[in-house]
């Protein structure tokens, strides 16, 4: 490991916080690094040098399988297995299993060694690093998502917009309206899943800027969030789904009546029935029998 | 004796109707100096430069466009039209001392030079292959059913002074100081006394054709495409090397410039694009040499006209706004020319600034223009010479013709120092509808450009990122990359390099990178980093040393490694050790051993 000690140093102190050349007196020494110097000179509890050598060896298979043993381990030793391995490069078929490791317990370095991967030239990687940030509160992490917001490749945009939404990233909010007015479903229910009272208005006030379909699976998303509310605030978005013309507002507003028990009676409810009643001509409750 | 009288005076008069032997022959006396020397001295020409008109005032003859077509007179000195006349023109105008002649319809006719009257015409019996005039006369070549015919008509009354039969082919005549010049059979350039159509002598080219022939006012230039001699004593030695003869230095980019008329061109005594691509010069001769002014010459090239020194360098440009200039002519002092639209505009040779620009007030476009503006020199500017700004916008033309014409331009923008050239270098790059032959001439010529002043223009340049929500993507990444290596050895600021490494690390890292902008990326690091960019280099290999997609890239993996198989001990430790990593790989593993050494 000696050889992989300078690599890691070198690596994590100039490839993995950002251009290297713009702020090279402000590089803070990488957080790994003395708690790595620190831990080589203990001896690991448990033996995972098979594992280790399995997950730096040809056979790819059984360096995923490595990497998902070594993340499912507690032991500081494995964490750091699995950096090093990723700070020395991965193949891509073993870096979707590491990320899954490191994120199984989260430190501080890991968001440097994920942000390498999260321009990495497969997109597939791109969306496993981009999908793992979303898991650190570290601000880079989050200036590491909303970028994948703005990837050429439609699969890396999705993941990044999933990430946002499950870390509930405010920076990105504003590309992510961007995206939904260019339909970009994934945009629709990342900002569902973060929006609270105040982003619901604001998606509400959409209408007409962004695709109607896009806006009302948006809105009909958050309507279906146990914790969205008070109810007030859910009348407001069914009348503001209310107010799309396509028929994918009757869709969303389907969806959050069979979501939905009918007892007790809920506001948001009944209004969102009335809409439906009044599109469809008759109760969709009485037609289907759902949630009596 | 009354019928004697009669006889004689019949006599007389069927011999004058009566072509005389043939003055063009075979086999005649050539290249004789004595008989060259007495010809020379025998023409009357000005001791400076002249218009050949009366009233000695520089003028343009134009023709526009119609049905029929139009003659317009200009005074250049005065800037007034003189006259406008409807004439169904069917040659060049060649303008006499008091009157102009041109062939309309099929109809020799002269029009009173001061108010554009008909003054005489008189039918050609044959095809008309070009006419030329002096103060009095007129000189009219033809091809007749018995063969080619030189004739002479006073340019007063139209009265047909003489004519000469020709045994072979006759080119378009020239005449000045009392002589007429006719090209011969491509090879000869006969000289006739103009009052007695007599031959004085003949020129015989030994080593080069004569199908071109220029007459100012003063001299006579005759020659070929390949290069031109002047008429003089030298002349009788037929050669290139005893003569008086000189070339310029046409750029290749400018195709199809010539010196003058083909005089065996039919199409060309009639108006044509082939005056839009014409070498201007004035020239002396000094110790027997040909010789330019201190300034050099100049090209117009449709709507451009270039400036050139002595070496062939290009020193100044002209794009005259939006039209073509249709002809033009260089007065010794002054480059003049006409445009499509009617301007008529004089440059200074010197620098191409614009002396004069005028407008004929026409309302058709101009078909072509005949000047007789010999040492007209307007004094004045009325619009400073921006070479740089007429290099520009010639590179930055979207006129597929010129394609080449814009390589020339930024060869020449290339080789002029600063920041600006180089932003507008890479404007034509970023350009999309430009050819991409031209785009790589630019990124030839930025790599060769060696100005540390320009890196921040590069640097700025890789701002630009792929982003789908902006919808932007880097304009001309490896271009601007290879502007980058360009300056490897060259001084630079510091901070401009530290800039410069952090922008290319950006696309470096950034994943819609193409692998051949990689290789540039790299490059770029190389030659400017001093080392500093080897830390992110060995991050970047480590990534992709055991991807099967970059990893595997033939052109990626030889710039990578090279790039760091200069580094010190520590990137060949690495090295060494991705050689060695079992998920390296292969022909990246064997190619860093071959590296190595090991």
């Amino acid at each position: 490991m000696a050889t992989t000690k300078w690599l890691w140093g070198m690596c994590v102190a100039f490839a993995l916080s950002g251009p290297a050349f713009a702020q090279p007196a402000e590089a803070p020494a990488p957080p790994a690094k003395k708690a790595k110097r620190d831990r080589g000179k203990k001896k690991p509890p448990v033996d995972l040098s098979a594992e280790i050598a399995a997950l730096n060896g040809a056979d790819l298979e059984a360096a995923a399988k490595a990497a998902d043993t070594l993340g499912a381990s507690a032991e500081p030793a494995a964490h750091d297995a699995l950096l090093d391995a990723l700070a020395l490069g991965l193949p891509p078929a073993v870096t979707t299993n590491a990320f899954t490791g490191l994120v199984k317990h989260p430190a501080p370095p890991d968001v440097a060694a994920l942000r390498r991967y999260a321009t990495h030239h497969t997109p597939t990687v791109r969306s496993a690093a981009i999908g793992a940030l979303a898991m650190y509160p570290d601000p880079n992490a989050k200036l590491a998502v909303v970028a994948g917001l703005h990837d050429p490749v439609a699969s890396v945009r999705a993941a990044s917009a999933t990430a946002a939404g499950k870390g509930r990233i405010r920076d990105a909010v504003e590309p992510m309206m961007k995206l939904l007015a260019k339909g970009e479903e994934a945009a629709a229910r990342g900002l569902a899943v973060m929006a609270d009272t105040e982003l619901a208005r604001k998606l509400a006030d959409q209408l007409g800027k962004v695709p109607e379909a896009s806006l009302a699976l948006a809105l009909g998303l958050i309507l279906k969030r146990p914790d969205f509310g008070p109810d007030p605030e859910r009348v407001e978005i069914v009348r503001a789904i209310a107010k799309i013309a396509d028929s994918s507002a009757v869709t969303a507003l389907t969806d959050y009546l069979d979501a939905t028990p009918k007892n007790p009676p809920r506001p948001s409810r009944q209004e969102a029935q009335g809409v439906v009643e009044a599109r469809l001509g008759g109760s969709p409750d009485k037609k289907d029998g759902k949630n009596q | 004796m009354k019928t004697l009288a009669l006889t004689t005076i019949g006599a007389l008069a069927l011999l004058a109707a009566c072509p005389q032997k043939r003055v063009f022959q075979l086999s005649s006396d050539e290249n004789n100096p004595y008989m060259l020397k007495q010809t020379l001295d025998k023409r009357r020409l000005p001791t400076q430069p002249i218009p050949v008109n009366d009233s000695k005032q520089p003028r343009v003859f134009v023709v526009t466009v119609g049905s029929p077509k139009t003659i317009v007179a200009y005074d250049l000195a005065s800037g007034n039209v003189m006259w406008k006349a409807d004439a169904d023109v069917q040659s060049r105008i060649s303008v006499g001392g008091d009157f102009i002649v041109a062939l309309e319809g099929n109809q020799l006719v002269a029009r009173d030079q001061a108010r554009g009257a008909p003054r005489w015409k008189a039918s050609v019996s044959g095809k008309f292959v070009g006419a030329a005039a002096d103060e009095q006369r007129v000189y009219v070549v033809y091809h007749a059913a018995s063969g080619y015919v030189l004739a002479a008509y006073d340019g007063k009354t139209g009265a047909k002074s003489w004519s000469a039969d020709a045994a072979g082919e006759l080119g378009a005549p020239g005449a000045h100081g009392g002589v007429v010049y006719v090209p011969y059979l491509r090879q000869w350039l006969s000289i006739l006394d103009g009052s007695t159509g007599k031959l004085l002598t003949r020129i015989r080219g030994i080593d080069e054709q004569i199908a071109m022939l220029d007459v100012t006012s003063q001299r006579a230039y005759y020659g070929s495409k390949q290069g031109v001699f002047v008429l003089d004593e030298k002349s009788a030695s037929g050669k290139r090397a005893d003569a008086t003869y000189g070339k310029v230095k046409i750029p290749p980019q400018l195709e199809g410039t010539s010196y003058g008329l083909d005089v065996y061109d039919p199409v060309q005594m009639m108006y044509t694009a082939a005056e839009r691509k014409r070498v201007l010069w004035t020239t002396t001769t000094v110790d027997g040499q040909l010789q330019l002014p201190g300034e050099g010459y100049a090209i117009h090239y449709f709507r451009y006209v270039l400036g050139f020194d002595t070496k062939g360098e290009l020193t100044w440009a002209y794009s005259n706004p939006r039209v073509e200039l249709v002809a033009s002519d260089h007065t010794g002092s002054a480059i003049v020319g006409v445009a499509t639209n009617g301007d008529v505009v004089a440059l200074d040779p010197r620098d191409g600034s614009v002396r004069v620009r005028k407008s004929l007030g026409t309302t058709q476009p101009v078909l072509g223009a005949t000047f007789d503006a010999d040492g007209w020199s307007p004094s004045g500017q009325v619009e400073k010479s921006d070479t740089v700004a007429v290099l520009v916008s010639i590179a930055r033309d979207r006129d597929a013709r010129f394609d080449r014409v814009k390589e020339l331009a930024v060869r020449r923008l290339a080789q002029l120092p600063g920041p600006e050239v180089t932003q507008h270098l890479l404007a034509v790059i970023a350009d999309p509808r430009q050819p991409q032959r031209l785009k790589d001439t630019v990124v030839e010529l930025l790599m060769d450009r060696k100005d540390g002043s320009s890196l921040p223009v590069l640097t700025s340049q890789l701002r630009v990122t792929t982003d789908y929500i902006a919808n932007t993507q880097p304009e001309s990444l490896a271009a601007v990359a290879k502007g980058i290596a360009g300056l490897g050895g060259t001084k630079l600021e510091p901070k401009d390099v530290s800039a410069a490494l952090a922008a290319l690390q950006l696309h470096l890292e950034a994943a819609a990178t193409s692998s051949g902008e990689l290789v540039q990326i790299i490059a770029a690091m190389v030659a400017i980093g001093g080392g500093a960019e080897r830390p992110v280099l060995a991050s970047h290999l480590l990534l992709y040393h055991a991807d099967d997609n970059l990893g595997d890239d033939a052109a990626w993996q030889k710039a990578i490694v090279v790039a760091l198989g200069q580094g010190g001990p520590t990137e060949r430790e690495m090295l060494r050790y991705v050689a060695h990593d079992p998920r390296t790989r292969p022909k990246l593993a064997a190619l860093i051993q071959e590296q190595l050494g090991d």
